[in-house]
Order: C-alpha cells, then sequence, then structure tokens
C-alpha cells in the first residue's frame, strides 16, 4: 500500500514547495531613472550624458565622509563617543575597539577613552605607551605650570614618537582606519592620535619576478615605508624625496612619490604629481592599476612606465632623474617615464663587467627578435618565400608537412595557442604539480602532436625558441605585449609574406614613435635623434665613460660622473 | 585628442590591412608541400619537338626523413648502393618534348601531381649538340623567368642531358641539390672547372669586351678498371709525351666506380654558341689569368730528374695584372700572373727545398706556367677566337666614348691579338719535411 503510494507520488504532478528566493532588488533611483528613461526615449544620447553627469553628482550620496568633512571636535566626550560610535558602526563593527577609562590629571578623574583597530594595532605599545601613562604614570608630581590640559597630555602624558594634535573627526578616523589610535578626552576640543601601526606583513625576501645573478638580492615588499626605507638605504642622500599622496577616495591607498630634488626635472615632477593627484577613485589596490590611470596611451602595445620590484633598479633610475611612485600594498614600484630602450635594461647590466652586459643585451634583443617576429616569419616564408630557405631544410619541412592535414598557418594557430595555454595554466596549477604539468604540457603533448601528424617537428622548435625568447624579456610587461603581437605578425605574414611583416612593422614602427611616456617620446633617442652623450642605449660602453644622464629627461645635473672618474687615472 | 589619433591610427592601419588584402591577399599563397622542386634542368635537341627537357625532382619523403626517427622504411641511403640500377629514390626524373622551356612545364604540370618550382634549382644542363646550335634563346628564357635563379650553374654535357641528369647518383649526399653544389663549386681546390652560374654566363653573353665559359661535363666512359684507357687525353696536342693530371676533359678521365658523372675542363663560347673546349690544365690557366684561381694541387715534371714528378700546392698570391695595347693595328695582351706555393713532393729526393736550389724550381714552374698560359692564350685567340679571359675589360678603359669603342669591335680583333705573359712563383713551405733525404737501406738490397 505505501508502495504503491510512493510510485504514484512519483508519476503524478505535485506542486513544486513554495520556497523564498532571494533576488537582488533594483534601487528606488535606478527604478526612477529607467521609467524617466522610457518617458524620453527621444534624444537618448543627450540623456545619457546628462544620466552619467547626475550619477557622478550623486556618487556622492551616503558618503558619509563628505558629511563628516571639518566636522569639529565636541568638547563633551559623550558626544564624541556616540559620533565614534555611530561612524564605526559599533556594536556591529567587531574589530573596532573602544577603551574607555580616567585620566586623573592634577588630582581630577577626568573620563577619556581609546579607540583602535584590533589587528592593526601593536597591543604592547598601546598598554606600555598610552595607557599606563594616562591612567597611572598621571598621578606622579610633575613640575609643570602648564595650565591647558591639552598641552599637559601631549608635553607629559604621552610618550609616543609621533603623537598628531587634531581638531576634527575625520582626521581621527584616517588615523585610525590606517593602524592608529584616536584618544579623546573630555573637557577638550581636540582629541590626540598615536602612530601604534602593527599588523602582520611580509618581510624583505628575494625578488620573484625580475631575478638576477650579481647585485643585491632585496625586493620590495607590501608595506610602503618598508620599501621607502629600502630605497633610503641605497640613496643616502637628504635630497631623495618621498612626498606621501593618498590615492582613492575612499581606500585612502598611501603612495610615495620619489624623487632626487637636485636631479629631477621639476616640470617633470610636477606633471607626475597632478596626474596622481588628480585620480578619482573610489578603491585602487595595486600598482598595476594605478599605471593604467597613469599612463599616456591605454591601447599601445607595449608598457609605457617601467614596473620593477627591485628597490636597486629604482634607485638606479632615480639617480638618472627618473621619477618613482611607491604605493602601500604592493611589491611592484612604478617608474617613469621610460622609453623603450629604457624596457629592455636589467640591472644586472650595471653590475657585470661591460663586455658581458653587451652580449646579454645582445641576446636579449635577439630573444624579443625572436618572440616577436619568428613564427611570423616562418609562416611568410614558407608560404610565400621557398627560394629563402636553404634547400636541404626546405626539402626536410616538406617532408614533415606531408602528413600534416592543415596548412601551416592552423598548424602554427594550434600550436602557439596551445602554448600559451599551458603557460596561463602553469600559473594556476597548484605549487606542487606546476612543474610536471609544464613537462607533460611542453613535452608530451609535443611529442604526440607530432607523432599523431598533427604538427610538424620544425613547428616544436620554432614555437619553443619563441616561447623560450619571451622569458628573455626583461620587463615582464614587455614581454606581454610582444607575446601579444606576435600574433599579429603571425596572421600578417600568412596574409602577405614579407610585404605584410613589413606593414606590421611599419604601422608599429609609426604607432610607438607617435607615442609619450610623461611628455617624453617614446622612441627616444633614435626618434627624435637627441644627444648620446650617456652611451647606455642599445650597448652600454664601459662604466666609466657613461659621464652624462639621459639628455631627453632635461635634469638639473646632467654630468654624472667627472670627465676622470678614474682618479688612479694619470693624465 | 589621444582618442582621436587612436581611431585615426586604428582606421589607418585598417585601410591598410585592406589594401594588404586586395592588393596581394594570399593569392600567391603556396604551401611547401604544395610545390615540387626541381634540383637540375636538362636541355637537348628534341626528336619530335626543337627541344627535349628532363627534370630531376627532389622527392622530399627520401630526402627529409633522412635521419630522423621514424623513417618511413625506403630511406635513400640506399642510392649508393643499387646505383647501378639507376634508380635513386631521391630523385624522379621526368623528360618531356616540348617547343619552348615555360610550355614543357605545363606540361610536366600534367602528369606531376605536385607544381614544378624552379627556385631551388642548382643546375641547368645543356647537351653539347644544343650548345653548338646556339642557346641564346634559352638563357634568355632562364633570366626572365623570376624562379630561376642566377646562381644557378650552367653546364655542357658531352652527349645528352638526359642522359647525365640520369646518371647522377649522388653517393655522399642524400640531396642531390647539395652535389650539385659541391661538385661544381670544387673549382676553388681543383682548378679544373670555372664558376660558371647563370648571371656570370648571360652577362658575358651580352658583353662587348668578354665571352662565355661554361662548365663541361659527361657520363664516365670507362665502366671497369680494366677498360681505362687514356685516348682521350689530349696530351698529345700539346706535344708532352704523357698526360699529367689535366689533360683530359670531363669524359675522359680515366676513372671508374659507382660516381658514373664527372666534370673536368670548360666550354667555350662565342656568344651563345659553343665553339670549343678547354681541358683541366687550361681550366687552371683561364682561372689563374681571371684571378678566379685559388689553390690546387699541380703536378710539374721534375727539373732535373726527367722521370719524376714535384708536386706543389698551388695558390694564387696577387690578382693577375692584365694590360692590353694596340701594336700595329694589332692588339697586344701582357699578362702577369702571380703566385706562390708549398712543395708536396719531390719524388727524385733532390733537395729544392734547399735556399740554393728553390731558385731552380721556382724558375722551372714559372716557365713551365709561363708555356702553358701562353698556349692557353694562344689557343682561345687562333682557335677559338672568343675573348673569354675578359681581356677586351682592359682594352675599353682606353677609349673615350661609347660608340668608339662598339666600332672598335674588339671581339673580332681578339683572334689577331699577340701575348706576352709573366708568371711569377714562390715557394713558401716546404712541407713538413724540411730537408729530402734518401731512404736508409741495406748493402744486399744493391
Amino acid at each position: 500500500m505505501n508502495i504503491k503510494k510512493a510510485i504514484i507520488n512519483l508519476l503524478i504532478f505535485q506542486e513544486p514547495e513554495k520556497i523564498e528566493n532571494y533576488i537582488l532588488k533594483e534601487t528606488e533611483e535606478e527604478q526612477l531613472q529607467s521609467n524617466a528613461k522610457k518617458d524620453t526615449n527621444e534624444n537618448v544620447t543627450k540623456n545619457k550624458k546628462n544620466k552619467r553627469k547626475s550619477n557622478n553628482s550623486e556618487n556622492s550620496d551616503g558618503n558619509d565622509r563628505e558629511a563628516n568633512k571639518g566636522v569639529k571636535i565636541s568638547n563633551d566626550i559623550s558626544k564624541s563617543l556616540e559620533y565614534m560610535k555611530k561612524v564605526y558602526s559599533i556594536p556591529i563593527n567587531g574589530d573596532v575597539i573602544i577603551r574607555e577609562f580616567n585620566v586623573i590629571i592634577k588630582d581630577k578623574a577626568i573620563e577619556a577613552f581609546a579607540i583602535f583597530i584590533d589587528g592593526m594595532i601593536d597591543k604592547k605599545v598601546i598598554n606600555e605607551a598610552i595607557l599606563k601613562p594616562l591612567m597611572l604614570l598621571s598621578t606622579f608630581d610633575i613640575k609643570s605650570n602648564e595650565k591647558d590640559i591639552g598641552n599637559y597630555i601631549k608635553d607629559h602624558l604621552l610618550p609616543q614618537t609621533q603623537l598628531k594634535v587634531v581638531r576634527t573627526y575625520e582626521s581621527v578616523i584616517d588615523e585610525v582606519n590606517f593602524g592608529g589610535c584616536g584618544i579623546f578626552i573630555d573637557g577638550i576640543d581636540l582629541a590626540f592620535t598615536a602612530d601604534v601601526k602593527g599588523w602582520e606583513h611580509r618581510s624583505v625576501e628575494r625578488p620573484n619576478v625580475e631575478l638576477i645573478i650579481r647585485g643585491p638580492q632585496e625586493g620590495f615588499t607590501e608595506v610602503l615605508r618598508i620599501n621607502t626605507a629600502l630605497i633610503r638605504k641605497i640613496i643616502k642622500n637628504e635630497n631623495l624625496i618621498v612626498e606621501n599622496i593618498t590615492v582613492g577616495k575612499k581606500s585612502k591607498t598611501p603612495c610615495g612619490l620619489l624623487y632626487i630634488k637636485d636631479i629631477a626635472n621639476d616640470a617633470l615632477v610636477n606633471q607626475v604629481r597632478k596626474r596622481l593627484k588628480s585620480i578619482k577613485v573610489d578603491y585602487i589596490q595595486d600598482s598595476g592599476e594605478l599605471e593604467q590611470y597613469l599612463e599616456d596611451n591605454t591601447f599601445l602595445n607595449v608598457p609605457q612606465i617601467i614596473d620593477t620590484e627591485r628597490p636597486d633598479k629604482v634607485a638606479m633610475l632615480l639617480t638618472e632623474g627618473k621619477i618613482a611612485i611607491l604605493m602601500n600594498g604592493t611589491p611592484i614600484a612604478l617608474v617613469m617615464p621610460s622609453n623603450l630602450i629604457e624596457l629592455i635594461k636589467s640591472p644586472e647590466d650595471a653590475y657585470i663587467r661591460y663586455p658581458y652586459a653587451n652580449f646579454l643585451r645582445i641576446i636579449r634583443l635577439l630573444g624579443m627578435f625572436f618572440t616577436l617576429l619568428l613564427p611570423g616569419l616562418y609562416i611568410a616564408i614558407t608560404n610565400y618565400h621557398h627560394e629563402m630557405i636553404p634547400t636541404d631544410l626546405m626539402l626536410a619541412i616538406e617532408a614533415s608537412r606531408e602528413k600534416v592535414p592543415f596548412p601551416s598557418i592552423i598548424e602554427l594557430l594550434i600550436l602557439e595557442v596551445s602554448f600559451e595555454l599551458i603557460r596561463e595554466a602553469g600559473i594556476r596549477v597548484p605549487g606542487p604539480i606546476g612543474p610536471t604539468l609544464g613537462i607533460i604540457g611542453a613535452l608530451i603533448l609535443g611529442q604526440a602532436a607530432v607523432a599523431a601528424n598533427i604538427v610538424s617537428p620544425i613547428l616544436i622548435i620554432i614555437v619553443a625558441v619563441t616561447g623560450i625568447g619571451s622569458f628573455a624579456v626583461p620587463s615582464f610587461s614587455l614581454g606581454f605585449g610582444i607575446r601579444v603581437s606576435r600574433f599579429v605578425f603571425i596572421l600578417l605574414g600568412a596574409m602577405a609574406g614579407f610585404l605584410g611583416i613589413a606593414t606590421g612593422l611599419f604601422i608599429n614602427g609609426l604607432w610607438l614613435a607617435a607615442a609619450k611616456s610623461f611628455g617624453i617620446p617614446f622612441m627616444v633617442p633614435f626618434a627624435p635623434k637627441v644627444s648620446k652623450k650617456n652611451p647606455d642605449f642599445i650597448l652600454r660602453k664601459a662604466i666609466w665613460r657613461q659621464e652624462w644622464r639621459p639628455d631627453y629627461l632635461n635634469v638639473k645635473r646632467e654630468r654624472n660622473q667627472p670627465h676622470i672618474s678614474r682618479g688612479w687615472v694619470k693624465k | 585628442m589621444s582618442k582621436k589619433m587612436f581611431f585615426r591610427t586604428i582606421c589607418l592601419s585598417l585601410l591598410l590591412l585592406i589594401f594588404l588584402f586586395l592588393s596581394s591577399g594570399c593569392y600567391d599563397r603556396r604551401e611547401i608541400d604544395d610545390m615540387a622542386y626541381v634540383m637540375a634542368v636538362g636541355f637537348d635537341k628534341g626528336k619530335t619537338n626543337p627541344l627535349r627537357m628532363t627534370l630531376q625532382i627532389a622527392v622530399p619523403k627520401a630526402i627529409g626523413a633522412g635521419g630522423g626517427g621514424e623513417g618511413n622504411g625506403g630511406r635513400s641511403d640506399g642510392g649508393g648502393g643499387n646505383s647501378s640500377e639507376g634508380g635513386n629514390k631521391s630523385v624522379t626524373i621526368t623528360t618531356v618534348e616540348t617547343p619552348t622551356i615555360y610550355s614543357g612545364i605545363n606540361v610536366v604540370n600534367n602528369y606531376i601531381s605536385k607544381q614544378i618550382h624552379f627556385s631551388h634549382a642548382q643546375a641547368v644542363v645543356f647537351s653539347e649538340e644544343l650548345a653548338r646550335e646556339g642557346i641564346e634563346k634559352y638563357i634568355h628564357a632562364l633570366i626572365r623567368g623570376k624562379e630561376f635563379r642566377g646562381s644557378m650553374f650552367v653546364v655542357v654535357v658531352k652527349g645528352s642531358a638526359e642522359e647525365y641528369l640520369r646518371n647522377v647518383q649522388p653517393i655522399l649526399e642524400i640531396n642531390p641539390s647539395k652535389y650539385y653544389r659541391m661538385i661544381y663549386q670544387a673549382y676553388r681546390y681543383t682548378g679544373f672547372t670555372a664558376n660558371t652560374i647563370l648571371i656570370n654566363f648571360y652577362l658575358k653573353t651580352e658583353c662587348f669586351c668578354s665571352q662565355a665559359v661554361a662548365t663541361l661535363a659527361s657520363v664516365s666512359k670507362f665502366e671497369d678498371s680494366q677498360n681505362i684507357t687514356i685516348e682521350g687525353s689530349t696530351y698529345r696536342e700539346k706535344g708532352k709525351e704523357y698526360p699529367l693530371v689535366g689533360d683530359y676533359t670531363a669524359g675522359n678521365i680515366p676513372q671508374t666506380g659507382n660516381t658514373n658523372t664527372e666534370i673536368m675542363g670548360l666550354a667555350v663560347f662565342d656568344g651563345a654558341r659553343m665553339v670549343g673546349e678547354l681541358d683541366g690544365e687550361e681550366t687552371s690557366y683561364y682561372l689563374m689569368v681571371t684571378g678566379e684561381y685559388n689553390y690546387s694541387y699541380i703536378t710539374v715534371p721534375d727539373p732535373i730528374d726527367e722521370n719524376s714528378f714535384v708536386v706543389l700546392n698551388v695558390k694564387k698570391r696577387r690578382n693577375p695584372t692584365k694590360k692590353v695595347q694596340m701594336v700595329d693595328g694589332k692588339p697586344l695582351a701582357y699578362v702577369k700572373v702571380d703566385l706562390e706555393g708549398d712543395i708536396l713532393s719531390i719524388q727524385s729526393g733532390l733537395n729544392y727545398e734547399d735556399p740554393d736550389n728553390v731558385k731552380i724550381l721556382e724558375e722551372w714552374v714559372e716557365k713551365f706556367f709561363r708555356e702553358g698560359i701562353l698556349r692557353f692564350l694562344k689557343k682561345t685567340a687562333e682557335e677559338y677566337g672568343t675573348d673569354i679571359c675578359s681581356l677586351g675589360e682592359n682594352m675599353r678603359i682606353k677609349f673615350l666614348t661609347w660608340n668608339d669603342w662598339m666600332e672598335f669591335k674588339w671581339l673580332d680583333r681578339y683572334k689577331d691579338t699577340k701575348f706576352s705573359v709573366d708568371v711569377s712563383f714562390k715557394i713558401r713551405r716546404p712541407g713538413l719535411i724540411l730537408r729530402s733525404n734518401p731512404a736508409v737501406s741495406t748493402e744486399r738490397s744493391k
């Protein structure tokens, strides 16, 4: 009976149970807007523009900060307490801690509270250097005639290196958000903020991407102050300026604008500062994002800002007269302005002897050339210019292609795409099996593809050289550009042989020659030609002959070293 | 501004790309494996048509797969072994009778599955019969076609070009193209042929001060070492008592073995018509006079001991000096050849290494070469009447205007030329033996 019922239940239609599903509803404003759009279907474009504008202005809605701007601190501590609780949504916010206590000043007990965010502060410092002196040590007899409580506390009771006296809530909130401690005392219309940062961070490690053999092995970390210190450690000079600039309306990410005052061109510094300050965005996390906001041409196929994780490289470029931006939360520094030649340099070039350095430069250029053009040239030659190949090689290619069912362009694209696939997947493969996947992908796949007559063995060589070549480019960002561009050259080579590749190079050359990086032509010193006093372009000369800073930077001090820098050389 | 620029760049690039497509757009894109590559092309007089064209086409399956791991059965390195069967697997040969070269290609494409392509051809071979008739029209057709390289070697074969190509069976190489490249460039260390590439040949046929030569090749006469004779040698014409190494032309070299084809000597052309041939020795002198000579082993009779030879590694020391002037209405050419050399062998055991004796050898060799070069130059002038050594270039500089030079008609006057030859030869090194000593033997052997 029961079984029969169960079977019938299975077969007959049953109304599904009503489960409350959650649907994110549009806000009222959006609904209103869409209604308005329906009403006024005519001149849509105008509407759009208006909408954008209105959106911009509406962005500030509900922004407490805007409302909070400039609110003075009240001298009634209960009001302050309430205000802070409201701002920080206490008690919903679990990690914001408000510690109320009493300060004894001149035999009077005054109410006070400290506010800080757990996890971002050093508890020991708060205990020892804020609470202890305020609560216990204030009873000591202090020989001072100070009457003002604010000054008294500042001068005698808070043994802190970085203590600020602030008058608005906004500045307290900013400090607390960035690992500070805010202290409110009853009866005075100001507050104290102490720098007690103590969050967890990575220590200084070896660079991950830009590895070199000879030279310092330190890389930037995520903490701005450690990074600036790493540079200060190299450039021990008071003329090195570290300007604090905050980017991001809500994230308030601290950035450091670094330059050497008596070398860098003021106009250039102003330009960088202006660009950096003009960025209006809510949140910004990484210098990669910042780079995209700062660069001149977003669509160019090469980067226009040098990004590096090496303090020594940043220091070297700063002494040349360039400008660096460090950002809290990212181990990559941005250095500007850049040009094409700057991107193929590695700091190691200066550390090793110059014949070796030039050898490496040539190898690197060769690697770039292979990555960019080798597949394209292969396609062009095998499809259009048969007479260019040595007869033996040509017959070998012909024999190996005999069983391949695809045209050579398809064959090449199959391999190139699968190589890019291996590369992209290899990054995301969990650590221990990463190298294994690389081997499987590269070796087994290639071998099997050849055995299955899908591709010819010569193509494996082409693609492998192309892949290896792309790793020889010192700038990871430029390597990306070349990797992407090579597909264009493959198509051009397939379409029109050498003519296509020449056209591609010509257009790309025009594009690069027209580009600028912070007002400096991207192809400098070749187009436009400038003074080549500093002989470190494609090849560099002996280090004692590099007497001048790059001409195109228009620096304040052009000479790098005197004519005779090796004092022991007698004239 | 930058946005506008960007769009302009994009539009411009797209426009150029469209032009690319329209103007060329893959229409002449041809995959390598859609082509049949000709390694050498031969021309004979045809029976039914003016021309009998023989194409030697590479078989990439046999050539390219060589050395690869997964050989598909028939690797061609057996080519040397079964060459007597006449079927080398690395090439296939087809012969077609046709009125012209290009119509012949068209015909061949009807039964060879892949499109015939000449960009890798290394040699163009003419039969002697055709060459003596004149090959101007064929040379012009080859030069005009863009697939034919100027660096192809022009070869004249004694006998039939078809037979020659069928007999080319490289033993040391899998790829016949490499065989041609190596063998026709061997003049750099043998001195018995010359650099007769197509573009030079063509330019010399068109020149008013120089005339063309072509490498002389042939199928070997001798099938068995027992049958080798020196009947075909040229030593008697030169008044010698016995042949030296250079006294042969292709086809007569006393050799036998698996290699059936040989090259030696040059075919001499008047315009584009073959008028005669030079043997190996004369070819060496040709190279010395033109300055193309590099080095070779040259055997000369011993200056003192008549029954033995001295072998020298003779090298060019300096470019030759050539002067031409008119004496009594006849050209007088002066040629000075600068040579140097190392001793390779002294059969007589006489001490020519000795600083006092070295002069004897040097003067003897200078005399030997002087006589040889003089004989060679006289032959070109009196017998053939063609200025293959480009002596006209040294005459041309004496003229102020082109019309004067044209009216002078150098090539017609060349046959009256008188020659004066000067040879300077220096011995540099005696080799690894500094002094010849007789082998020490016991008294008994006497």
